[in-house]
């Protein structure tokens, strides 16, 4: 499997119009494909079984929300895991010990599915009582599946082999979206029963592509435990991205007055949660630039500034290097910002009859609006993200995260008390805070990169 | 056994010998030194502090204790950066660095100032936490910056990665140096056996506490330093395909590190008085490489002349034609020009016989092409490969010894062989010239008299001269009156100038000398 890198650059290298548009859409196929996939096959069945069965919209109504709270929660904790493991991979990947990163990633799922199974019975067995018993037995078995999947989804991914998550996303969501509707009129079960039944198959999907093309030298094992304390931090760095990124819908779904009670313990908040999803979809052309920065240039570039440290080379040449280097993360900037700028502005123009053509209510339309640049800023403090984890400035990274988680939180109380028209804004400011902190930390770092290369390594 | 140390309120030692790479953990010429001085002084107390590379180099203490050393303390350089901390960024303190810049200026440009106030400025920073600190070095931007700068002033070299860790290398064991500055043994005065790191220690010491310091030079340690640095194969050089062959400057990461050891050196000569070295010339090279002329002496070596001076009746009636090279069988001896002379002196006398002795061990391939070579010119029972010998063994038995070595100091086989009444034919390297004639050679002018044979122990030839090496031993063998005079002249000479007793008088006056009214370096540390 080529690495992903190279095959951009292939079709870039064409040097015509249609060459550069096939890149970026691969980019963005391959970047946003899983995830784009999974919101609108979901909205598809919300849609979809809401025309053919208008009476039980409360059920499907169920079904969405049942869904968010999985997809949230085994997000939140897969997070944990997400970013050590990812650099757990890059760093064997670079040692070419190819061999032990399967049995750590089996390793890892075992105490993944113990610690899913053990939050799952127990918020189950404390919180549900009185929903159906097959719809908690569904909600735990998803929950248990989608922590799998995503961790299995960070291995494949840090093998840049991202066309295979492709396919196996695709044929996962297409067996849920016809299960659920072959399965819709019984009714909140059926639907659920649909969804996890089609998240089993994405999953051991997952599975046979880990174990036919990556080998491992052992069945299990559990290195990890050995990562040193700067490592670790990646663990909270992973918490507090992803509880700063459902923190705001947390805070919305559990405040009275923004919400409604759907089954059992959990709560939604239609005017929140719509605009919010549909806008993430919005987000794919920034993907794709991003991808394509990341994948081509800064990572060749990065790769020169080092080897220009390692082999030996002048100063000045090092600095040209490292100048080449922060133009590409400049370059990137400037790219997010023009190509999801000009989606946003465009969205912005035809988000009230989008809405419109949706069948949703024209309330809709100012969140939407903040929703859309609140996730075109997402994609830049990803990107700010990523650079950080390549410059190994794992510090730096947590705090950010814990910044966007803490200002998400404040912010987002104070636009409830605020009032409807600030909704929204807390998301949208504290992605804006924590990335304009970033550019400026990272402006930082960049200039005392040589400085650390050379003066802070440790005595061997 | 157990050497002892001293605390800082103890009496201090009287001396305390900095020694760097020889006693009492390595064998050799100066290691054998230093235990003459310690053990011909019984009544002065020593102190030693030891420097070595890393300590897995050594096996340890190789020496008896004598009764008067009176305090051991071990350091090894290479091993200087496994107690630093871990690192951190911070800005460090710019006036310390500008006092290291100063004194890196006058590395540059010597001559142009007096090196004692900025090496004393800077002694007073080393070492400290937030001033010079090993950690400052290391970790601080104003040390990067410094790196930077002067990369970007002087270096030649493509590879700030090789210039970066050959500054970090050579400046790692100063910061040791500074903290076994700081806590020294209390002691009245210290004499270092060389320059270079132990010369440095000294003059940090000098500067911190302000007590007597002397230096002694056998060899000429940046003269040495250099010809291992030149060799040193761990220096990449940067060789363009094409300038192969043309090129003969040396690559500018060695003359980094030959000026590191010269600009040590430097001020290790200024801050030190007196400096002696063995002979004339080496004060000459002394004086050439900064030390003040007004401060330098000449101590030669002695010898027991007592071991050998019984032996003069018996080589006086010698007959036999034998001749002795004592010493090891390595290229640095020369010894294949020793056996082409002897092809010489074998076919003008048959009967002569030449004698190599000393042990073959430590280059046996010369030694083997030494033994082919004289198989190869029919020398077979001429030329006698004797091993190790006792040399009083061997002086009794012969009537001319020879030195055809490249390089030497001052070869106290040449004076043990005068000793023993034989006549001496040297190759002009080191002291021999002194040795021989008396007086340092003059340097060659139109008025230069040629050296007065009467006044001579022998005779000096050039380096890898067989001819002339064979001219010498010829004549000293069949003029008989030239063999009496040289012999004659070799006893008065080392009678009267060579002798242990006199040398170590001469060093009992200095030390006298140097710690009268001088305030002895009481407790350690500030």
């Amino acid at each position: 499997m080529a690495g992903i890198g190279f095959e951009l650059r292939k079709l870039l290298r064409k040097d015509s119009y249609f060459g550069l548009l096939r890149a970026y859409g691969y980019a963005g196929i391959i970047s946003s494909g899983p995830w784009v996939l999974s919101i609108l096959v979901i909205m598809a069945i919300g849609l979809l079984a809401l025309g053919l069965l208008p009476d039980r919209s409360d059920q499907i109504w169920q079904f969405l929300v049942s869904v968010t709270y999985l997809v949230a929660a085994s997000l939140c904790l897969s997070g944990l895991a997400q970013l050590i493991f990812t650099r757990f991979v890059a760093d064997r990947l670079f040692e070419k010990k190819q061999g032990i990163i399967l049995p750590n990633l089996i390793g890892l799922l075992t105490v993944m599915n113990l610690l899913a199974a053990g939050i799952g019975l127990t918020v189950l067995l404390t919180l549900f009582g009185g929903t159906p018993l097959l719809y908690q037995v569904e909600m735990f078995v998803g929950f248990v599946l989608l922590t799998n999947i995503w961790c299995i989804t960070v291995f494949i991914t840090g093998m840049k082999a991202y066309r295979q998550v492709l396919w196996a996303f695709f044929i996962g969501y297409s067996v849920t979206f016809v299960l659920g509707m072959a399965l819709r009129r019984y009714d909140l079960e059926g639907l659920l029963g649909g969804f996890v039944i089609g998240q089993g198959i994405l999953c051991y999907i997952l599975l046979f592509l880990v174990l036919r093309y990556y080998p491992g030298d052992r069945i299990a094992a559990f290195d990890l435990r050995r990562a040193n304390l700067t490592f670790r931090s990646l663990i909270f760095t992973g918490l507090f991205y992803n509880l700063g990124i459902w923190a705001d819908k947390f805070l919305f779904w559990y405040n009275p007055a923004t919400s409604e009670h759907v089954i059992g313990p959990l709560r939604a908040s239609p005017i929140y949660d719509f605009p919010i999803f549909l806008a993430y979809l919005s987000i794919v052309p920034g993907m794709a630039v991003f991808l394509i920065r990341m994948e081509t240039d800064f990572s060749e570039r990065y790769d020169a500034y080092y080897n220009a440290v390692r082999d030996g080379d002048t100063l000045s040449h090092i600095e040209l290097r490292l100048d080449r280097m922060v133009e590409t993360v400049r370059q990137g900037v400037y790219d997010i910002f023009k190509i999801q700028g000009i989606t946003v502005v465009a969205l912005l123009l035809v988000a009230p009859s989008l809405i419109d053509w949706l069948g949703f209510s024209p309330y809709y339309v100012p969140l939407f609006n903040i929703d859309i640049v609140a996730v075109g800023i997402q994609v830049l403090f990803m990107a700010i993200l990523n650079v950080l984890f390549y410059l190994d400035k794992l510090k730096i990274a947590l705090l950010l995260c814990l910044l966007f988680f803490v200002s998400n939180v404040l912010l987002t109380l104070l636009s409830m008390y605020l009032g409807a028209i600030f909704y929204g804004y807390g998301f949208a400011l504290s992605l804006m805070i924590s990335s304009l902190v970033g550019l400026a930390v990272l402006d930082r770092e960049f200039q005392q990169l040589t400085y650390q290369t050379f003066m802070l390594q440790r005595q061997s | 056994m157990k050497w002892p140390t001293l605390k800082p309120n103890d009496t201090p030692a009287d001396v305390t010998l900095l020694l760097e790479g020889t006693y009492p953990m390595v064998r050799g010429g100066v290691a054998s030194w230093v235990e003459q001085m310690i053990r011909g002084m019984p009544d002065r107390r020593f102190a030693i502090v030891f420097m070595g590379g890393s300590e897995s180099a050594y096996d340890g203490i190789l020496y008896d204790k004598p009764d008067n050393v009176v305090h051991l303390e071990c350091h090894y350089l290479m091993d200087a950066g496994q107690n630093v901390d871990e690192p951190r960024q911070f800005e460090g303190n710019r006036k310390a660095f500008a006092a290291s810049d100063s004194l890196h200026q006058y590395f540059k440009e010597p001559g142009a100032s007096d090196p004692n106030k900025q090496l004393c400025e800077v002694a007073q920073l080393l070492g400290k936490k937030g001033n010079l600190a090993h950690e400052d070095f290391l970790y601080s931007r104003q040390a990067w910056e410094q790196i930077v700068e002067y990369y970007r002033k002087y270096c030649t070299d493509p590879s700030f990665l090789d210039y970066f860790w050959s500054v970090r290398n050579m400046h790692s064991p100063l910061f040791l140096l500074a903290k076994i500055a700081r806590n020294l043994p209390p002691s009245r005065c210290l004499h270092s056996i060389s320059t270079g790191y132990a010369g440095f220690l000294g003059a940090l010491a000098r500067h911190l506490h302000d007590i007597p310091f002397i230096v002694t030079e056998h060899g000429i340690y940046t003269k040495e330093r250099q010809i291992d640095l030149t060799e040193a194969e761990w220096i990449k050089t940067y060789d363009d395909v094409l300038t192969h062959g043309f090129r003969h400057d040396v690559s500018y990461i060695r003359r980094l590190w030959i000026r590191f050891f010269d600009g040590i050196g430097r001020l290790t000569y200024s801050a030190a008085n007196p400096i002696t070295t063995l002979y004339e010339g080496n004060r000459e090279r002394q004086i050439i490489d900064g030390a003040p002329a007004e401060h330098t002496r000449v101590i030669p070596n002695g010898i027991r002349v007592d071991r050998f001076a019984p032996l003069r009746n018996q080589t006086f009636d010698n007959t036999a034609p034998v001749i002795a090279l004592i010493g090891r069988v390595a290229p640095i001896k020369e010894i294949k020009t020793f056996v082409r002379a002897m092809r010489i002196v074998a076919t003008r006398l048959p009967g002569a016989q030449g004698w190599i002795v000393g042990p073959e061990a430590e280059d046996p391939e010369y030694a083997q092409e030494c033994r082919d070579l004289a198989e190869q010119l029919d020398l077979n029972g001429t030329v006698q490969f004797r091993g190790f010998q006792k040399t009083e063994d061997v002086l009794s038995q012969i009537r001319v010894a020879t030195l055809t070595s490249i390089s030497e100091a001052q070869p106290l086989v040449a004076l043990e062989a005068m000793a023993a009444g034989i006549p001496v034919v040297c190759t002009d390297v080191g002291s021999c010239y002194e040795i021989v004639h008396g007086h340092a050679k003059e340097h060659l002018t139109s008025l230069t008299t040629p050296p007065d044979p009467a006044n001579a122990a022998g005779r000096i030839v050039p380096i890898a001269d067989p001819g002339a090496t064979a001219a010498a031993i010829l004549e000293l063998l069949m003029d008989r009156p030239a063999w009496e005079s040289a012999r004659a002249v070799g006893i008065a000479r080392v009678d009267a100038q060579y002798s242990e007793s006199l040398m170590l008088e001469r060093y009992e006056h200095l030390y006298t000398e140097v710690t009268d009214g001088s305030r002895p370096l009481a407790a350690a540390g500030e």
